[in-house]
């Protein structure tokens, strides 16, 4: 069938041809239209493209039919067919929910341009994730970048310290692509090539050279710096707290998952662990920057007054556990790694989401607006709190699955410090958490002053469905997979067992 | 293993059923607060489906951090405890049908629950995690009434069993540094030598505190008369069986229990017969029950011990049920107010003699099934004077359970209370009992086949010539004794008056000390804390300082000093990189 043997390029494709049209839409409303077909079409071919792999195995795709490794291939195994269904995903759900929110942040004549960035954003973290080709990444990683400055540089109409943050974002984000690609350079010296596979059997067996590890290192520092790894975050948290509401819910869910993909992709299947510099690497490195994420970045958190900003500081620490799981080296710490990927990015997306929905309401994303919300806004206040349980990592939702197969793999490896720490470390989100779950609860809504009533002045209402129906989707899949937990443990599993045992 | 594995292990179990049940009627709204019992009785049903659809077996064998547990395990004996808490909590929901609080809702479904669990569990620690349940559930019956002296009394109750739970917990890391397991399954007081093991030790205690052994009993006459009516049956019948059920798996044939269960089913003969309080005269008795099944548990006999407290649950719990009912219509337990109530609650009165004629073993009964093979288990251990023990306290059972409550609630002098009928939701709970006392009592052979070890009674028939002629020797003498003593007013007048118990001398002269002990403690404390609170207030201070929005971690930083930071790791990461 013609469109499963495509399936590989269509996620890409679809955006790709697309999306300029929505540019020529006559305004906001078409172009949302159009970003939500588009957005909906790609996360059905990654859908489709993960049951595919799931049956059939690795898939390679030759574009234009030129062999690798002079032509670029896709080459699609679970790990990436489970990103790209995370990352896609969020996409279609952020499309239908950013409407109402984005209508009031950015000016009505930016709203087309404001989907087709959306959309490219979209279309270049899948691209990241999808290609086999190294340098393709850095292409892939270009084009989503970019698009990032543009979408969080929209938030200046709000709130003008947007601008300065994407600025500072468009350095550092540069700085980070300039040492990948310096990385890519130093590697094509050493072995020639640039498809993911065949550098992977070039480099098989050959001592090292420092050559090689110092490409090791320029790669691990610039994704390091696009995961916002500690202490190479600081770009993050003001743009995440300045960009648009609904940019916010998308980068946070999926654009720091794709760089935490590509570092576990290079480590294990283009360089391989067998590399002594590798093993010190991950043990000294690595581990120490997702401690030290995990520690300052959610105690940071709690010290925050704006909840976006708490949240963007969560997700360091975040982050850091992602890296701790990948710093094991085995199987189980890469699974846990790989689980916790896509569970963060149910959570955060969900959490972000009802931020965004107060936003709309009161205007502000501080601590504030959240006073006595289960009066003002339930259905909101009540997707923040299930969230936020999952994000501490309460049984039932998936931060607990998380948690728990990140504590195995601790175990397994004998690290039993590391799993206490990360206990220790989740009870810092108890408190960042609660925190905000308290003002939630127990407090009642302010009787006057601007946060009284909504932006215009009228009592405030629950957010509309366009927005609830996305958030409480996410909220879903929260339960939802932490109960179903052989969905994404059994596929993290098989995809670990690939990435780092070599076979399928 | 992975988690799907634990929530798969933990749906299947009947405990966590009822546990979750539990927390889902507490949500009812109090406006809908007469939706509870009927959901609550639909619970149970679901739960005992449960049971008999799994049948005998263990589930839920995961490796927990490299641990092996067993988080479910119905074995005859596991089962025979299961079902009859089954049946105590359906009929005690029934009997409680005009309830309408949200906290003994939650309480009468939750503890039920975690007694089952430990009753059920495989492994040590799922045993620890139900039994410090089942304290933390359970003194919510206590604080039921919410006055000041039941919620001290009830700060007294989980005093002790967070005692008893961290004694377990010492006995089980105790018990895990010698085998290298976790299984739960024959302890043993001693070694191999003969020496006391340390482990068996500390878990000996912590299951005799539960079963209220002599001077660990206490608790039981504080708290459970200070409850609700209702809570006060819900109380007597799984804490004490749970320690029972423990008792029986870890410490089967333990000599000492032999002594220690005597020992329970004398003393407390003494202080029922002259304490005026009905109710805590049925408390009082529950000790002395609990001390004939411990002492089948030393015999060895664990179908005497398991099929004793089956009995037992049922009939005790009949007879607390009538006395509720009195009580429910009157307001009052003293037998110096009750008395004559025959005229008016002729049903209860039945209902609360076939429950008096059970827990005297008389044939015919449930009582006398069950009570025949501990009798019979310690004239086999031809030790006289245990024997003769255990028949005197027979015949005290008769005296201050089986005739004192009947006899000074319904009979003796006219209080000139004329209270109406029990309401049909407790008669129907208290029938139902008593029909099950009639119907086990003449059709053995069903209890026999719950038994944990069927094997043991293949020849043993209750209803011999011998067995019937010992025990009705045994009720006609007590009773005439009753007659003789009551015709020569030589029988402890009704008089209205607290009864000291040995807990006398740890509240006064224990109260001294341990307020001496408590003064230090404060001193020691306030100079530690104030220390502690400088340290703290300082080391939240420097956090504050680090990470607090101002602080170095939170600002936000000029782009060179980002661009630096990123080149720092850079440079790390080449060192580590080319070094190695």
């Amino acid at each position: 069938m013609i469109i499963a043997d495509q399936l590989p390029v269509l996620p890409i494709i679809t955006p790709l041809a697309l999306a300029p049209f929505t540019l020529l839409m006559p305004n906001g409303r078409a172009a949302h239209l159009w970003a939500m077909a588009v957005t909906g079409l790609s996360f059905l071919f990654c859908a489709m493209l993960l049951a595919q792999v799931a049956e059939v195995g690795v898939i390679s795709y030759q574009l234009g039919d030129w062999a690798p490794p002079l032509g670029i291939e896709y080459r699609v195994d679970l790990a990436n067919a489970l990103v790209m269904l995370l990352i896609s995903g969020v996409a279609a759900l952020v499309a239908p929910f950013s409407y109402e929110s984005i209508r009031t942040e950015i000016d009505d004549r930016q709203l087309p341009m404001f989907y087709t960035a959306f959309q490219i954003c979209m279309l270049g973290l899948l691209g990241v994730v999808v290609t086999g080709d190294a340098f393709n990444v850095f292409v892939f990683l270009e084009i989503s970048s970019l698009s990032t400055y543009a979408l969080v540089a929209l938030g200046g109409r709000l709130d003008r310290r947007a601008l300065t943050a994407s600025y500072n974002y468009l350095v550092m984000g540069t700085l980070g692509a300039t040492f990948f690609v310096i990385g890519l350079g130093l590697i094509y010296q050493a072995t020639g090539t640039l498809n993911m596979a065949d550098i992977r059997a070039q480099l098989e067996g050959s001592p090292s050279n420092s050559m090689v590890e110092a490409s090791f290192a320029f790669i691990v520092v610039g994704m390091g710096l696009k995961a916002a790894a500690f202490p190479m975050h600081l770009w993050m948290p003001n743009a995440y707290t300045y960009a648009p509401s609904a940019v916010s819910a998308f980068i946070a869910a999926a654009s720091t998952k794709a760089a935490v993909y590509v570092l576990i992709r290079f480590t294990f299947t283009v360089f391989g662990t067998d590399f002594e510099f590798i093993q010190a690497m991950m043990t000294y490195i690595l581990t120490t920057v997702a401690l030290a994420g995990m520690f300052f970045g959610s105690l940071v958190a709690v010290f925050q007054s704006s909840v976006k900003r708490m949240l963007a500081y969560s997700s360091v620490g975040q982050i850091g556990y992602m890296l701790l799981g990948l710093s094991f080296g085995t199987e189980a710490g890469v699974q846990a790694s790989l689980i916790h990927l896509f569970n963060h990015g149910l959570m955060k997306a969900a959490l972000f989401m009802s931020v965004a929905c107060v936003m709309l309401r009161l205007g502000v994303h501080d601590c504030a607006g959240f006073h006595g919300l289960t009066k003002r806004m339930p259905f909101t206040a009540a997707a923040f709190i299930f969230a936020g349980l999952s994000l501490i990592g309460v049984p039932l939702t998936v931060g607990f699955v998380s948690k728990w197969y990140l504590l195995q793999a601790a175990f397994e490896v004998g690290r039993a410090w590391a799993g206490f720490l990360i206990v220790a470390s989740s009870l810092i989100a108890v408190v960042y958490v609660g925190r905000v779950v308290e003002l939630i609860l127990l407090r009642a809504p302010p009787e006057e002053g601007p946060l009284s009533a909504d932006v215009n002045g009228e009592p405030v209402r629950e957010a509309p469905l366009s927005m609830l129906i996305p958030m409480w989707l996410l909220v879903a899949a929260n339960v939802y997979f932490g109960l179903r937990t052989d969905v994404t443990a059994g596929l993290a599993g098989r995809a670990a067992s690939a990435l780092v045992g070599g076979g399928q | 293993m992975g988690a799907s594995d634990l929530f798969a292990a933990l749906a299947i179990n009947p405990a966590v059923i009822l546990s979750i049940g539990a927390a889902l009627i507490a949500l009812v709204p109090n406006a809908q607060a007469q939706l509870r019992r009927p959901l609550m009785l639909a619970v149970v049903a679901i739960s005992a489906f449960q049971l008999t659809r799994l049948g005998l077996g263990t589930w839920g064998d995961l490796v927990i951090f490299g641990e092996p547990v067993t988080m479910l395990r119905i074995d005859p004996l596991a089962r025979m405890f299961a079902v009859v808490f089954h049946i105590a909590a359906a009929l005690l929901i029934i009997y409680g049908w005009h309830v309408r609080d949200r906290a003994q809702d939650f309480a009468t479904l939750a503890y039920p629950a975690a007694a089952l669990g430990g009753v059920t569990s495989g492994d040590l620690v799922t045993l620890f995690v139900w039994w410090e349940v089942a304290a933390i559930t359970s003194v919510f019956l206590i604080w039921a009434p919410g006055t000041r002296s039941t919620f001290l009394s009830g700060m007294r109750y989980l005093m002790i069993q967070v005692f008893s739970g961290t004694l377990l917990l010492a006995g089980v890391v105790l018990t895990y540094r010698e085998t290298g397991s976790l299984a739960f399954n024959e302890i043993g007081l001693t070694d191999e030598t003969g020496a006391i093991k340390a482990s068996g030790l500390a878990m000996f205690v912590a299951f005799g505190v539960k079963a209220a052994f002599p001077l660990l009993h206490n608790w039981v006459q504080d708290a459970y008369p200070k409850s609700t009516l209702t809570g006060t049956i819900v109380l007597s019948i799984f804490t004490t069986k749970l320690a029972v059920a423990s008792l029986a798996r870890g410490f089967a044939a333990e000599p000492a229990l032999i002594y220690i269960g005597a020992v329970m089913t004398i003393f407390p003969i003494f202080f029922a017969l002259i304490e005026n309080d009905l109710r805590k005269v049925l408390c009082y008795s529950i000790n002395n029950q609990v001390g004939f099944m411990v002492c089948a548990i030393g015999f060895g006999t664990i179908n005497g011990a398991a099929g004793y407290a089956f009995g037992n649950i049922i009939f005790e719990g009949l007879l607390m049920m009538a006395l509720g009912a009195a009580v429910f219509r009157t307001g009052t337990s003293m037998a110096t107010e009750l008395g004559g109530l025959y005229r008016t609650m002729p049903l209860t009165m039945g209902l609360c003699i076939v429950g008096a004629l059970s827990i005297s073993a008389f044939p015919g009964t449930l009582g006398f099934v069950a009570k025949g093979l501990i009798i019979d288990a310690a004239a086999e251990s031809h030790n006289l004077w245990i024997w003769l023990v255990l028949l005197f306290a027979s015949a005290g059972v008769l005296e201050h359970a089986g005739i004192k409550i009947p006899f000074f609630t319904f009979f003796a002098h006219d209080s000139g209370k004329r209270p109406q009928e029990a309401p049909t939701h407790m008669l129907i709970a208290m029938g139902l009992a008593a029909f099950l006392c009639i119907f086990f009592g003449v059709q053995p052979q069903y209890l026999y086949a719950l038994m944990p070890e069927p094997e043991a009674l293949a020849d043993y028939h209750s209803y011999t010539p011998y067995h019937v002629i010992e025990q009705l020797q045994l009720l006609v003498w007590a009773t005439i004794a009753f007659g003789v003593l009551k015709v020569m007013k030589w029988y402890p007048a009704e008089i209205p008056s607290t009864n000291l118990d040995t807990d006398w001398f740890y509240r006064i002269p224990g109260r001294g000390l341990l307020f001496w002990a408590v003064d230090a403690t404060k001193a020691v404390w306030s100079i530690a804390w104030e220390g502690m609170r400088v340290r703290f207030n300082d080391a939240m201070a420097r956090i504050y300082a680090v990470h607090g929005p101002e602080g170095q971690l939170a600002r936000a930083w000029p782009i060179g000093f980002m661009a630096l930071s990123v080149a720092a790791t850079l440079a790390l990461a080449l060192v580590f990189a080319l070094a190695v």
